[in-house]
């Protein structure tokens, strides 16, 4: 996670560090921020939400499952809209809600059993065994709580004296369980609550984790669906597709064809491919970098198609960078396979909007601002998000391996809770 | 006098023709500052050894035809001297045995191209090696029975000065039309016999050389060319050149002038009151019909997408917003599928088309045709029959293409044209009416049967 994020890094980076330091609401206003100014993007959207919503059960005062919803459901949905354009927001809290739905589910199912023995090895085993998984300090991304220092009072009381905490709640629970079988969830709360945010932490740390690992997962199938000989068309390169194709290129000889659709007169985004060009020549796989805005004239060439969702929404359709519609277009007009990499945390349990597919950009890189006739004359519409039909899409390749579009509605089944699932971060309120 | 000439009268603004002159010099300084990044040690002797041939063989031709004419200076200059300057350049190989001795100087020559083209051409991706390029070739280095008209014309073909393949066309007519009136046929010659392989072949090899010729060049030759053969040996030489020269201005007239007339007439009738019209980039006939159905009193709206590495769109666009049509304007591809779906018709404007109907287009019209066919809107590309090809077919966009000398490099690269299969067009408007003027693509070569060189007769 840390060596690929080179763009927006620095502000990212000083975000997750001043996490430990600073109240929840200023590190939500920080976020908040760098999502309204575009700095964070993407996958370290994801990440930062993640990250967000862990300061939240952490630092957050709260006495029941209920009042933790509300308040990670209050302030996802700030999240949200400061940044409409990144549903991938959405997805994470809704993950998150859906984790902790799952977590007092099981406190209240051992509840409801009253069979202390059974209970007692279960919650024992569950709290053990997160707790034995984040103890060894191995863990790849850049958590901030793991140098122990005593920088932040907070993030120390969340994180070390965690371990002590399970094990005393866990026989609390036990013992609740015992006297009061079949105490409502919000009153048995105050004495499981420590164990309950304990258990919510290791789970949003797994799905960090997931976030971090999901690039290499998907880039293990690479040398499954590239094969030697092939042309492949890799639209926009995003982190994605980047170590997708290098992996690929490890084990294959194939040919890449880059394409972009940077503003011709602005190489700006040349510096990221040129790394990419780099490292793929450096593995005998050819590029060739196509400056074109049309793709129906290499298509004949072309063997497949890659490139990174945003989104993919409930229906299959896509959220992409700009133009990637235009490939899939092709690809389909020419009968080849169009594959979509994206984790499976950029599913979207929501329908397609048609207000972000057809996001706006700045148009000053294409119609220079100086000449007030062309002001006065043009309507100039520059947009940078862009929606693919679910039928332009053949495969896509996820972190549980390549789904076709019958098979999203069980991953979404089994990722986010259907009472969250309803709920819109946009609209309503 | 031979550089605004040519130009003025191609349609071509004056200046552009100023423009070439300023142009013209920069061409060497451009070449080798960007070459010498992809040059290694030995490329870079070996060009400076070619280039050191080219001096001494220019400084040795120049020797050779000082007594006949100055061509170089002339050339480099521009040209001054209208008559005189064609008198001079034919004079030599209007004596035969002249224009032969110089054969072997133009081989001295011939290297330094060759070599420079193959670095120009080591960039291109193998899998695209089969596809023609444009080159700059500098003035010096062209073929020396080359007429000054025709050099200005090759010169704006190269840098792209000259671009869309009808004024490609009647910008090679005029030049043309420059080198028939300075033809004298040489002693015991006859015209039919003489003016096509030892005047009229050497030009044509140099235009396409500065950049693959296009259909309607093709077409216009052959029909030049049956045209000479027509004459009987004994035609006199006046009657000859008199009827040459009758033909390029009927041809002008007929397939370029009027034939844009009657599209541009055809195709306006077909905007309706309240449409959205969509197009790509900026294509003359696409412009004309605009103004026009504005003209006919109609109120509609123009969609544009541009090509980014072309932005021809944004002139259009603001010519179009001058007389009052709203536009609206989207840079690249991006939002083709919004920009789509408000449109309620598609107009695009072709290079040429094939004989089995397929259209030849700026790269990215084929994207934009089969997005409007998904979407059901109807599609129309404008085209002059002088741009049809009956030969040739073509169902890929790799078979027939250009590459853009502009980005060409390891960086980038792109081909400039792209093939829209016929199933993707709803419809094709010419200048010849049948029925409405609009005739299905499929039906092109039925078309062409039909007028089978009007021209000649």
């Amino acid at each position: 996670m840390a060596p690929s994020q080179t763009i927006y890094a620095p502000s990212m980076d000083k975000l997750v560090k001043s996490l430990k330091g600073q109240t929840l609401e200023t590190s939500i206003e920080a976020f908040i921020h760098l999502l309204k100014r575009r700095q964070v993007k993407g996958d370290e959207c994801a990440d930062a939400t993640a990250h967000i919503l862990r300061q939240v059960v952490a630092k957050s005062k709260w006495n029941d499952v209920d009042q933790l919803l509300s308040k990670v459901q209050a302030v996802g949905t700030r999240l949200a809209r400061a940044a409409p354009h990144e549903p991938v927001i959405g997805n994470i809290v809704r993950r998150v809600m859906g984790l902790i739905r799952d977590e007092a589910s099981e406190d209240r199912n051992a509840d409801d059993l009253g069979s202390e023995a059974a209970s007692d090895i279960q919650s024992l085993a569950t709290a053990i065994a997160p707790h034995t998984q984040a103890a060894p300090p191995q863990r790849p991304g850049p958590i901030p709580f793991r140098p122990p220092p005593l920088t932040s009072v907070a993030s120390f009381h969340v994180a070390k004296p965690k371990s002590m905490f399970n094990l005393l709640s866990v026989a609390e629970t036990a013992e609740s369980s015992i006297t009061a079988a079949s105490t409502p969830l919000s009153q048995a709360a105050p004495t499981s609550v420590h164990a309950l945010r304990s258990e919510v932490l290791d789970g949003i740390e797994e799905i960090m984790d997931e976030i971090s690992q999901a690039d290499d997962q998907i880039a293990g199938f690479a040398d499954v669906q590239i094969c030697p000989g092939d042309y492949v068309l890799a639209y926009l390169p995003s982190r994605t597709v980047e170590r997708f194709l290098v992996k690929a290129a490890a084990k294959r000889k194939f040919t890449v064809f880059l394409v972009s659709l940077e503003d011709p007169y602005t190489t700006t985004g040349e510096a990221s491919h040129a790394a990419l060009r780099k490292k793929l020549s450096s593995s005998g796989v050819k590029t060739i970098s196509i400056a074109s805005n049309g793709l129906m004239a290499y298509m004949t060439r072309i063997s497949k198609v890659i490139f990174g969702a945003k989104i993919v929404y409930q229906n299959g359709g896509l959220l992409v960078d700009s133009g990637a519609s235009v490939a899939a277009q092709a690809a389909k007009a020419h009968s080849k396979p169009v594959i979509a990499l994206g984790g499976v945390y950029k599913f979207c349990p929501e329908d397609p909007s048609d207000e972000i597919a057809g996001e706006a950009g700045d148009s000053s890189t294409y119609v220079s601002y100086a000449d007030g006739l062309k002001v006065d004359a043009l309507e100039v519409e520059n947009t940078v998000a862009d929606y693919v039909p679910p039928e332009l899409v053949d495969l896509y390749l996820t972190n549980l391996g390549p789904q076709t579009r019958h098979h999203l509605a069980a991953i979404m089944a089994d990722h986010y809770k259907a009472e969250d699932v309803g709920y819109s971060f946009l609209s309503n309120e | 006098m031979a550089t605004e000439g040519t130009a003025a009268p191609a349609g071509a603004p004056p200046a552009q023709a100023s423009d070439q002159a300023a142009t013209v010099p920069p061409n060497a300084p451009t070449t080798s500052t960007t070459e010498p990044t992809q040059l290694t040690g030995a490329q870079l002797k070996a060009k400076a050894k070619a280039e050191k041939a080219a001096r001494r063989a220019k400084v040795k031709e120049v020797k050779e035809a000082v007594a006949a004419a100055q061509p170089a200076p002339a050339d480099a200059k521009g040209g001054k001297g209208k008559g005189k300057d064609g008198s001079q350049t034919l004079g030599p190989q209007g004596q035969g045995k002249a224009g032969l001795a110089h054969r072997p100087s133009m081989n001295g020559r011939r290297p330094s191209i060759l070599i420079v083209e193959k670095d120009i051409r080591s960039s291109i991706p193998e899998c695209f090696s089969h596809l023609p390029m444009a080159k700059r070739i500098h003035p010096s280095h062209a073929h020396k029975d080359v007429h000054p008209a025709v050099l200005t014309v090759g010169q704006q073909m190269a840098t792209f000065a000259i671009k869309d393949s009808i004024a490609r066309l009647e910008a090679t007519l005029l030049a043309f039309r420059k080198v028939i009136e300075s033809y004298e046929t040489p002693k015991g010659n006859s015209l039919s016999r003489h003016f096509v392989p030892h005047v009229l072949n050497p030009q044509i090899e140099y235009l396409t050389e500065c950049r693959p010729m296009c259909f309607s060049m093709g077409n216009a030759i052959r029909l030049l060319k049956t045209k000479v053969n027509s004459f009987d040996i004994d035609t006199p030489e006046d009657e000859a050149t008199e009827g040459l020269l009758e033909m390029i201005d009927l041809f002008i007239n007929e397939r370029i002038t009027l034939a844009e007339f009657v599209i541009a007439r055809n195709a306006a009738k077909q905007i309706q009151e309240g449409d959205v019209v969509l197009t790509y980039g900026s294509h003359r006939l696409v412009e004309k019909t605009l103004l026009r159905a504005k003209n006919n009193g109609q109120s509609f709206s123009v969609s544009i997408i541009d090509d980014p590495y072309d932005r021809g769109g944004q002139v259009m666009a603001t010519a179009l917003r001058e007389v009052g049509i709203r536009v609206f304007y989207s840079p690249n591809l991006g939002g083709l599928k919004t920009n789509v779906e408000r449109a309620t018709n598609v107009l695009l404007g072709a290079e040429a088309i094939f004989a089995n109907g397929s259209l030849h287009a700026a790269a990215g019209t084929a994207d934009i045709a089969v997005a409007a066919t998904a979407a059901s809107k109807k599609v129309v590309a404008l085209c002059e029959t002088i741009n049809f090809d009956r030969e040739r077919v073509s169902v890929d966009a790799l078979t027939y293409n250009e590459i853009d000398p502009e980005q060409n490099s390891a960086e980038s690269f792109r081909l400039l044209y792209d093939t829209t299969r016929d199933h993707y067009i709803t419809g094709v408007i010419t200048e010849f009416e049948t029925g409405t003027g609009n005739s299905p693509a499929q039906a092109i070569l039925a078309l062409l049967r039909k007028q089978e060189d009007p021209a000649l007769n």
